[in-house]
């Protein structure tokens, strides 16, 4: 639980007023582009941060305070976004470096393969590639079993496969009854995994809800697009929504179910005997809803 | 049992980890000192035996001393935090003191094995004998390595980057190393400027170690400096356990 968090730099304020509460055993989501105050919010939470003012309580303890901080750490699982590994370390070392941090018997075969790197556990970290490091990081957050993990920017720079290990770990591990905080630039990570969304601007939190409530609510209509010789929409279509032309191009945009709207459109499109050359149904995303809270894209390949 | 555990773990994941990053610094740090023992003994002096080499052994093994907590230590720690490793190390349950601790055991098994080809190599090529206690040589060796380890960490905590802390540990080592009677026998300054210098830790503990070791004197002879050395090393503790910055 975050309340009313600020962290300023000078005069700065990375992070201006920052609340909200993550149920357990849920995912939550920060979303937001780089620099727009994600990771010293989680920072914050995990002791190294210190707030300029606010109250933030994790499992019940004030990360801020010392005692508290002490009894914290076994407690939680920390993958960090920066490169944060000795180059020459082999992973079978470093993953036998944190059971002895955490005084639990090494498990280092059990999670190189939970991670998908059982072939590579001789391997040094400067020779595998960034993605299998970041896999390598979220093996020495899980490996002592944490209650709550925290990982920041977990995909970054990982590839397709790398992505759907760590999504499906951090999947599992929820179903399992864990507390996940993560922070993310990618939709579609925060889509997919967040059982609650929260994203965040320049240092404030402008929406938090579920994916499916954002989009609901601020990803605008829904639409279908077709091109047909012929076709216009009759009476009935018209009901169903607003409809533009564009070129040979129908499209409609829709309050109600695209699918069913879709039905309608072709059957209508059948019945006056128009030949259908292009369909197309779009539902809002939580990018649609992103753009349209933000007045921003994430940018994603900047 | 657990932080006994972690302590072993660290030091060995030390040595493993950084001989395998710099296999060719480690031979240059154990070589280069034998290397300033040949030249500066018959740089000094006409030729073997002459005693140059009996001050030069111990003088040399202390200069390791110091520079190894300077840079050793507290350069080290600089680059640790630009790599971000200290705050991921932060995160987990591991008590600061055993990642300090195992990193300045590091540095002085790595000291043990200098002093170890150093005092060979006198002793083969120049005749150098130890004679003191062995106790009490290990004794002063230990204290010096915790002393300067210790103001090593105040290096680390303190300084912003690894380059500053290049350079404050240049600063610092290369003078000290000179006017801490380790290559040159601060005794041929006049004698208000070698008083003086025998303020600096450095030198209080450079002549402890040689007097014990090359010259066979009793430690108990030496009870102010050693305590002096102690309090250096608690100050160095104390300072750097309030300034130390994680992140």
């Amino acid at each position: 639980m975050v309340e009313n968090l600020v962290r300023r730099y000078g005069a700065l304020a990375a992070v201006d007023g920052v609340s909200f509460a993550v149920s357990p055993g849920t995912i939550f989501g920060l979303l937001g582009r780089n620099g727009a105050g994600k990771t010293t919010t989680l920072e914050c939470c995990i002791g190294i941060g210190t707030p300029t003012s606010g109250t933030i309580r994790v499992l019940g303890l004030d990360p801020t305070r010392p005692r508290d901080l002490a009894a914290l750490r076994p407690k939680i699982g920390v993958q960090l976004q920066a490169t944060s590994l000795p180059e020459k370390a082999a992973v079978r070392e470093v993953l036998e470096l944190y059971a002895a941090y955490y005084g639990i018997p090494a498990r280092a075969e059990e999670m190189a393969a939970r991670v998908g790197l059982d072939d590579k556990l001789d391997r040094q970290i400067a020779q595998m590639s960034g993605g299998e490091q970041q896999r390598l990081a979220l093996a020495l957050a899980l490996q002592h079993d944490p209650d709550v993990l925290f990982l920041d920017e977990p995909t970054a720079g990982m590839d397709a496969f790398g992505r759907r290990i760590l999504w499906a770990e951090v999947e599992r591990l929820r179903d399992r009854g864990k507390t996940i905080v993560l922070t993310t630039h990618y939709i579609e990570e925060a889509e997919r995994l967040s059982d609650r969304v929260c994203i965040i601007q320049r240092g404030k939190i402008v929406a938090e809800a579920s994916p499916a409530e954002l989009v609901a609510e601020h990803g605008g209509d829904a639409s279908v697009t077709i091109g047909a010789n012929g076709f216009a929409p009759g009476a009935s279509l018209e009901r169903l929504g607003r409809w533009t032309k564009t070129g040979e191009q129908w499209k409609l945009a829709t309050h109600g179910e695209p699918g069913l709207a879709l039905a309608a459109v072709v059957t209508e499109a059948n019945a006056i005997g128009a030949k259908i050359t292009s369909l197309d149904l779009h539902r809002p995303t939580l990018e649609d809803a992103f753009v349209a809270i933000t007045g921003e894209t994430l940018g994603e390949h900047e | 049992m657990k932080l006994l555990r972690m302590f072993l773990v660290q030091t060995r994941m030390n040595f493993v980890w950084y001989f395998r990053r710099d296999g060719e610094m480690v031979f240059w740090t154990l070589a280069m000192p034998v290397f300033f023992l040949v030249l500066f003994s018959f740089a000094f002096s006409s030729g073997p035996n002459s005693g140059s080499s009996k001050f030069l052994v111990p003088g040399i093994i202390g200069a390791q001393v110091l520079s190894s907590g300077f840079w050793g230590v507290g350069v080290m720690l600089a680059t640790f935090r630009e790599k971000h490793l200290l705050r991921r190390v932060y995160v987990t349950p591991m008590p600061p003191w055993v990642f300090f601790a195992s990193l300045i055991v590091y540095r002085m098994l790595l000291l043990a094995a200098q002093a170890v080809i150093l005092v060979s190599v006198g002793a083969l090529l120049f005749h150098v004998r130890i004679v003191g206690n062995p106790l009490e040589i290990l004794a002063v060796l230990l204290l010096g390595t915790a002393t300067f380890g210790s103001l090593g960490t105040i290096i680390g905590a303190l300084a912003r980057t690894t380059e500053s802390a290049n350079n404050v540990a240049s600063i610092l080592t290369v003078p000290l190393a000179f006017l801490s009677d380790a290559y040159i026998p601060i005794d041929r300054f006049p004698h208000a400027v070698s008083a003086t210098l025998r303020l600096l830790p450095s030198t209080q503990f450079i002549e402890t170690f040689r007097d014990v070791s090359v010259y066979g004197a009793p430690l108990a002879g030496y009870g102010v400096w050693l305590v002096a050395l102690a309090l250096w090393a608690v100050a160095g503790a104390a300072i750097s356990a309030r300034t130390f910055r994680w992140v």
